[in-house]
């Protein structure tokens, strides 16, 4: 690992074959994006001045379909973000944009108040209702994710683990800390069935993916350098650092070092684990616990795009038919279309919704038991886009240990 | 990680031909690949050789050629394999090895290849009464002035007339052909009124760019069952709707097969096991993961596409099992300054030599790996665009590694 793979230096690589263009979801649903060989890789680096804006580099969902696609090492995607953090310098953020990118503040505040989170899933939902998400630019068809009633930070100091001198460190993520704190509860289970001793470190912040996105990169950038400090002092104690969420793992693993380029984020990055990537490794050591009740489950697997890019197989698929009787069919059916806090904003909610019509349509055939799919926001537009509400596969594996 | 049958690496033509034939005769098969692979960028026409006859002419090559490895006798069982596996995704193709298929080139030559998508056969254009050349409002790289007064050069004596349509492309960035095939998939019906408007009949033609959808057939169906002429796609610039229709025909058998796909996954070296390659090593962006297989094939597309690269001159590389690399010493020899004339690019003829297995061998013919193939664009010693043989080689090739 070298400098060259910090985004800027990537950028020359470009042979403008348009293998991106071919592969580009937002491309494919509507005609006003350039797409992405010409916003990042080539207006990227050619444009000198404030005024010399690419007003189409708003649609980039960051989804890397392009990264994937490049055979050159292209990061064109982060050279999308970039561009778009660029623009922010000189033009303010709207409303929406500030609340989308600053999920994590917003739900600290809550947290705060007594039954916060009763009181603004309430408010969400007359919020909705009354029409207020769409006067703010957020898409009003969405229902904004509810809030657990508890964190899973607090549930988690209530969770009676058996002591190990084997640990790991759970980066939760906060989709899963304040809406869906029952995959972290599967991870501990998990975990701990394996022999590892969870713990959690209060001081790590959001990974930053949704302010890179909404070009908010200095505070992205802030949260980097916290987080990394944070994975290098575990780093120090050889204890890992392990995530569920595949948007919050590809951040911490690929994407600070792409946008910032600094020596120690590839360093921490070397101590970061996906869940099931880490599961994997215990497998192929031999230290796997299978110890598994069957469940009899046929599993519609929706591949994360975000966990595609970390070019690790698909791990989940290697655990999981571990489990007797589960069997595990991948979807095949392209980006879902939300890609973070994308398809949130009422502008993309239509593009998001077309990009993943294909998914919706596979799902709707309905010859599985249940849909799985490591990231949050892909189980959210799942279950937006057919009312079938998947679950993380760790859930599955939780409930095969007895 | 469970130890597959076969891993493929690289997922252009020669690589996804590998892994449908490896798992059409059942086996367990990886493909990792590193960019999405040349097909969206190609015609989706396959040449074998340029010859009358191509069947006959591979038999009459030097020793070292790959065709001569690969046999003769596969050339016909693989372009069998490869027409059906495009039909079994609605992608009908025309033609056979020995076939001399006319299609339209964007600029308004007729190339003449071997294996031909249905909706780019040109085969009928003489018969034809008139021709109707129609451009589409907004879309770059298609000139059908330009298209007529080049085709005119074939057929001086028949009637041209250029349209322009307009399928409301305009307002949005400068649309290539891959944009109009994916706006146009599912939403045919604007295509068909346009040039049901130009009351062409059903002894004339009307040729356009390849837009008619990037599934397959079915947006061609849909518009050519209300339109008495014969409609023609040419070829086009890249992004390339027909390759793109081929590419997911394969990913189509691929999927349906169980045959597991690795996006994004760099193989940076094989583990030796004396004469045997027991697995790869993918590299991501903080660690290495292992692929073991029984059998691997090598598909990373030659000097072209990074399967061999060249930093110091007379020094190239294979740079996942460094094999030794052919390549025309002497710097006399590497290039042709005349490019379009009647001899071959030396750089081109830049790869690796095997044995009659498709195994890597060194100088002395000495077999490197006896589970390891190279297929496609790595295999040495031909310029493959001068002969017009890439595409057949890719496929051969793909076949015999597969079915060894």
């Amino acid at each position: 690992m070298s400098d060259t793979t910090k985004a800027i230096f990537t950028g020359d690589r470009c042979l403008s074959c348009t293998s991106c263009m071919a592969n580009c979801p937002v491309m494919a649903a509507i005609k006003d994006y350039r797409g992405p060989k010409l916003v990042g890789p080539a207006h990227g680096r050619m444009h000198f001045s404030q005024e010399d804006v690419e007003e189409s580099l708003n649609y980039c969902s960051n989804c890397k379909s392009c990264d994937r696609a490049c055979p050159s090492g292209v990061a064109v995607s982060t050279l999308n973000m970039l561009q778009r953090a660029e623009y922010y310098k000189n033009h303010p953020h709207l409303r929406h944009e500030d609340m989308l990118a600053h999920g994590e503040r917003m739900a600290k505040l809550i947290r705060k108040i007594p039954f916060g989170a009763t009181f603004s899933n309430i408010g969400m939902g007359l919020g909705k209702t009354l029409g207020v998400f769409s006067a703010l630019g957020l898409a009003g068809e969405r229902n904004m994710p509810a809030y657990a009633s508890t964190s899973f930070k607090d549930k988690f100091n209530r969770i009676k683990q058996p002591q190990s001198g084997k640990k790991v460190v759970m980066f939760t993520g906060c989709y899963i800390n304040d809406n869906e704190p029952q995959v972290g509860e599967a991870f501990v289970k998990v975990m701990n069935a394996n022999g590892y001793e969870v713990l959690i470190d209060t001081a790590f912040n959001c990974c930053g993916s949704p302010l890179v996105v909404t070009g908010f990169l200095d505070e992205a950038r802030e949260h980097a350098d916290n987080n990394v400090a944070r994975i290098l002092y575990w780093k120090s104690k050889s204890i890992p650092v392990v995530t569920p969420c595949t948007s919050c793992s590809l951040m911490l693993k690929e994407e600070y070092h792409e946008l910032f380029g600094e020596h120690e984020m590839h360093e921490a990055a070397t101590n970061v684990y996906d869940a099931f990537e880490f599961l994997e490794i215990l497998q192929e050591r031999g230290e796997f616990n299978d110890n598994l009740k069957p469940l009899n489950q046929k599993l519609l697997y929706h591949v994360p795009c975000h966990l595609k890019s970390q070019a690790i197989g698909l791990p989940v698929i290697e655990i999981l038919e571990e489990v007797g009787g589960v069997k595990v069919q991948t979807a095949d059916a392209g980006c879902c279309g939300i890609s973070g806090n994308y398809g949130f904003r009422k502008d993309k909610y239509e593009i998001s919704m077309k990009i993943g019509e294909n998914l919706f349509n596979r799902v709707k055939q309905r010859d599985f038991d249940k849909v799985i799919s490591d990231c949050g926001t892909c189980r959210m537009q799942i279950h937006h886009g057919t009312d079938i509400k998947p679950c993380h596969p760790i859930e599955i594996l939780a409930a095969a240990y007895k | 990680m469970k130890i597959s049958d076969v891993i493929v690496i690289g997922g252009g033509l020669a690589g996804l031909m590998a892994a449908a034939v490896a798992a059409s005769r059942k086996k367990n098969v990886v493909v990792l690949t590193y960019g999405s692979g040349s097909l969206p960028l190609a015609s989706g026409a396959i040449d074998f050789f340029n010859a009358d006859n191509p069947e006959d002419a591979v038999k009459n090559l030097p020793n070292h050629h790959p065709y001569k490895k690969i046999g003769a006798n596969v050339l016909n069982t693989a372009a069998k394999f490869f027409i059906d596996i495009a039909a079994q995704a609605n992608l009908p193709y025309v033609g056979r090895v020995n076939a001399q298929i006319p299609i339209v080139t964007a600029v308004g030559t007729l190339k003449y290849s071997a294996l031909v998508p249905e909706s780019m056969d040109a085969s009928h254009l003489a018969g034809k009464k008139k021709i109707f050349v129609a451009g589409i409002d907004g879309l770059k790289d298609f000139y059908p002035k330009m298209l007529v007064d080049n085709l005119k050069k074939y057929f001086p004596d028949k009637e041209f007339q250029t349209a322009k349509i307009d399928l409301h492309l305009l307002g949005g960035r400068d649309i290539t052909c891959m944009d109009a095939a994916q706006l146009l998939t599912d939403n045919e019906q604007i295509l068909a009124n346009e040039l049901k408007a130009l009351n062409a009949g059903v002894d004339d033609a009307i040729i356009i760019p390849p837009i008619l959808g990037v599934m397959g057939n079915f947006s061609r169906s849909v518009v050519q069952t209300q339109i008495r002429a014969e409609i023609i796609e040419t070829t086009c610039l890249p992004p390339s709707p027909p390759g793109i229709r081929l590419q997911r025909a394969f990913m189509k058998y691929l999927q349906s097969s169980g045959v597991k796909f690795f996006e994004n996954s760099k193989v940076v070296r094989g583990i030796v096991d004396g004469k045997k390659i027991s697995g790869v090593v993918v590299e991501n962006a903080v660690r290495e993961k292992i692929f073991r297989a029984k059998k691997i094939i090598l598909a990373t597309g030659g000097f072209y596409s990074g399967g061999i690269f060249m930093r110091e001159f007379d020094n190239p590389k294979e740079p996942i099992f460094d094999l030794p690399v052919f390549f025309p010493e002497g710097a006399e020899n590497w290039s042709n300054v005349n490019l379009f004339d009647d001899k071959p690019q030396g750089f081109s003829t830049t790869g690796i030599f095997t044995d009659d297995n498709l195994n890597p061998i060194d100088a002395d013919g000495k077999i490197l790996f006896d589970n390891l193939h190279v297929v496609g664009a790595n295999l040495g010693s031909c310029d493959k665009i001068f002969e017009r043989s890439a595409g057949g080689i890719a496929i051969t090739s793909a076949y015999k590694a597969a079915t060894i």
